[in-house]
């Protein structure tokens, strides 16, 4: 469900490889040939790509946790088993996005190691809360809504194994888009109850919708290593737009209301007001919007939100209670009788 | 839809019932592994057949369901707790505990596999249609299961001290499964349920001593449950109210309506 649009990848200059080498590298990407796992790359970009792909992959893993809590409560036969099997695909996609990094030479063990001490980070929407069933149709329909279009720009990138990868995560994303959808439409079209429901939930998760980008971007991002290298190729300003664009027409068509927020430390909707920028700007074709509170994403990011703590303690308990299965059967004999 | 004998209809949903109690159960129960499992790529497996067994249970319900008038929904999330059929082996917390969730599937996968063989041989087209193509999927499962089994006691000192434990906390609650349905015989004589429980019995614990050996673990079952207590007769431990309670949360919110 995640994307790594947010993950700051600040790489060295490359000035200590040969020039030669590098040349032929910032050939092939400018020609749109695919970089292969053998290839030779600069060391900057074997970092920034490891660093992208374990971001991605620690988001897929943390991003089970909030769905997850919900298959247990899933009110119909059929909601349980498609939650079921849509937080099994990201913890698929996540298996998937490790093994892209485990090629670029971090083991798996370190990786989850990193995630669970805080060393690495894990994309920031996943550290709200999703209090209601309500908040796992927002979380499918705008938050992998979100993560569509930047994987679908993602594929155009240049890592071969990162771009398959990505090809092949999209096509169950848009099944996850369509089942957000669908709990939505099912959500606004019921009881008063329900509409309630998914316009609380439709307010909590449309400022995090907003961030899923990233933060604003600098004026040169375009001359930056991550898009010079087509590690990503649009910016997160052109991608929220993107976003709005298709998403605020179809909010309003269902009958929800954008709302400006406050939330408490919880990440609880505490006071809310009409968002009054709404309106398509006839001459850009765009629609305009209230940007997000960038303050609460930095703080967010930084470890203080509303649920940064939770989240990486399950994935500590997880990890802790697996490790006798592992060590059994990664390290194990697996044939011999066990010692007396 | 073919006729069921009137008489035969009660008992006939009510063995439909329990086999889809323990399937929803179980399948709820290891539901909760997804996305916390031990190795991703079992996460993943493990989901898989969790869905299965809710999907299982679906098509149970549906079955049910077209004898009796009540949706797979209504069946699933609309009855109290003493109108569940389920053994208490589905019911018990595995307190996150890997060895735990892997010998309950043990006991549960080797037993339904059994219990969907006879329904494949039930003269009720619809059930033994239905019974061959779950089967396929069950064989699956005790495949899966026979091999944590026999890797996890034969793995390392620690996981087979583990497994042995969780052997010894839930092989007690197992032969409960065998625990009769009210009016069963009717249903075996009209070949509705071929085959005999104390044959099925015996082939089940064969079949477990068995995968135990190689598994160098042990068990002690007793046949037979407490009085106090009987799934197949509504009675049931303390953790079924609160699994539903947890199940229905949203559902009773506005039972009648589409979600």
């Amino acid at each position: 469900m995640s994307g790594s649009a947010n993950v700051g990848v600040h790489v060295d200059h490359e000035s200590k490889e040969d020039p030669a080498l590098l040349a032929e590298f910032q050939r092939k990407i400018d020609a749109g040939e695919l970089i292969e796992v053998d290839d030779w790359m600069p060391a900057a970009y074997r970092k920034g790509m490891l660093m992208m792909a374990e971001h991605h992959a620690n988001s897929e893993i943390v991003g089970a946790l909030p769905e997850g809590e919900w298959i247990t409560r899933a009110p119909s036969l059929r909601r349980k088993l498609a939650l079921t099997a849509k937080v099994q695909d990201e913890v698929g996609h996540g298996q998937m996005l490790y093994r892209v990094s485990q090629d670029l030479g971090k083991s798996r063990d370190a990786m989850l190691r990193d995630l669970i001490t805080g060393k690495t980070k894990y994309h920031n929407c996943f550290n709200y809360p999703a209090p209601q069933w309500a908040d796992i149709a927002m979380i499918q329909w705008l938050i992998d809504g979100a993560a569509i279009m930047n994987q679908k720009t993602l594929a155009d990138g240049a890592y071969g194994p990162y771009v398959r990868t990505m090809r092949r995560i999209n096509m169950e994303e848009a099944f996850h888009f369509k089942s957000g959808e669908d709990m939505v439409l099912t959500l606004m079209s019921g009881t008063k109850r329900q509409r309630d429901m998914a316009q609380e939930a439709f307010d909590r998760w449309w400022g995090p919708s907003l961030m899923f980008f990233g933060p604003p971007d600098k004026p040169n991002a375009r001359q930056l290593p991550p898009m010079r290298w087509r590690m990503k190729t649009v910016t997160n300003d052109d991608l929220r737009q993107r976003f709005v664009d298709r998403f605020i027409p179809a909010a309003l068509d269902l009958g929800l209301k954008i709302h400006v927020v406050t939330k408490d430390e919880h990440g609880f909707v505490t006071s809310k007001k009409p968002d009054d920028k709404i309106a398509l700007n006839k001459d850009t074709g765009h629609w305009e919007f209230t940007s997000p509170d960038w303050d609460e994403f930095f703080r967010v990011i930084r470890g203080n939100g509303p649920c940064n703590a939770k989240r990486l303690a399950l994935r500590r308990l997880s990890y802790e209670q697996g490790r006798w299965v592992r060590q059994a059967i990664l390290n194990g004999s697996g044939s011999l009788p066990p010692a007396a | 839809m073919p006729d069921l004998p009137e008489h035969l209809k009660k008992p006939f949903v009510n063995m439909l019932l329990a086999a889809a109690d323990d399937k929803l159960f179980l399948g709820h129960r290891n539901s909760e592994w997804t996305g916390l499992g031990p190795i991703l790529e079992e996460d993943i497996a493990f989901s898989s057949l969790a869905q299965d067994d809710m999907a299982h249970a679906s098509a149970l319900y549906e079955l049910a369901g077209s004898i009796d008038g009540r949706t797979p929904d209504e069946l699933a999330f609309g009855r109290t707790a003493e109108q569940y059929r389920c053994a208490a082996i589905v019911e018990v917390p595995d307190e996150f505990d890997w060895a735990t969730a892997i010998a309950r599937r043990f006991f549960c996968n080797h037993f339904d596999l059994l219990r969907l063989t006879r329904f494949s041989q039930s003269a009720y087209k619809p059930l033994s249609d239905l019974a061959r193509r779950l089967v396929a999927e069950q064989q699956v499962h005790v495949t899966h299961v026979d091999d944590w089994v026999i890797r996890l006691g034969t793995g390392t000192p620690e996981s087979h001290k583990r497994m042995q434990q969780a052997m010894d906390a839930i092989g007690p609650l197992a032969p409960e499964l065998f625990e009769p349905l009210d009016d069963l015989k009717p249903l075996v004589d009209a070949g509705l349920y071929p085959g005999s429980d104390f044959t099925m019995y015996d082939e089940w614990t064969a079949t477990v001593e068995h995968v135990l050996g190689q598994a160098h673990l042990t068990v002690q079952m007793e046949v037979g449950s407490p009085d106090d207590r009987g799934g197949r007769r509504g009675v049931h431990t303390q953790y079924l109210a609160p699994m539903l309670d947890e199940m229905c949360e949203v559902y009773r919110l506005e039972p009648k309506a589409a979600w």
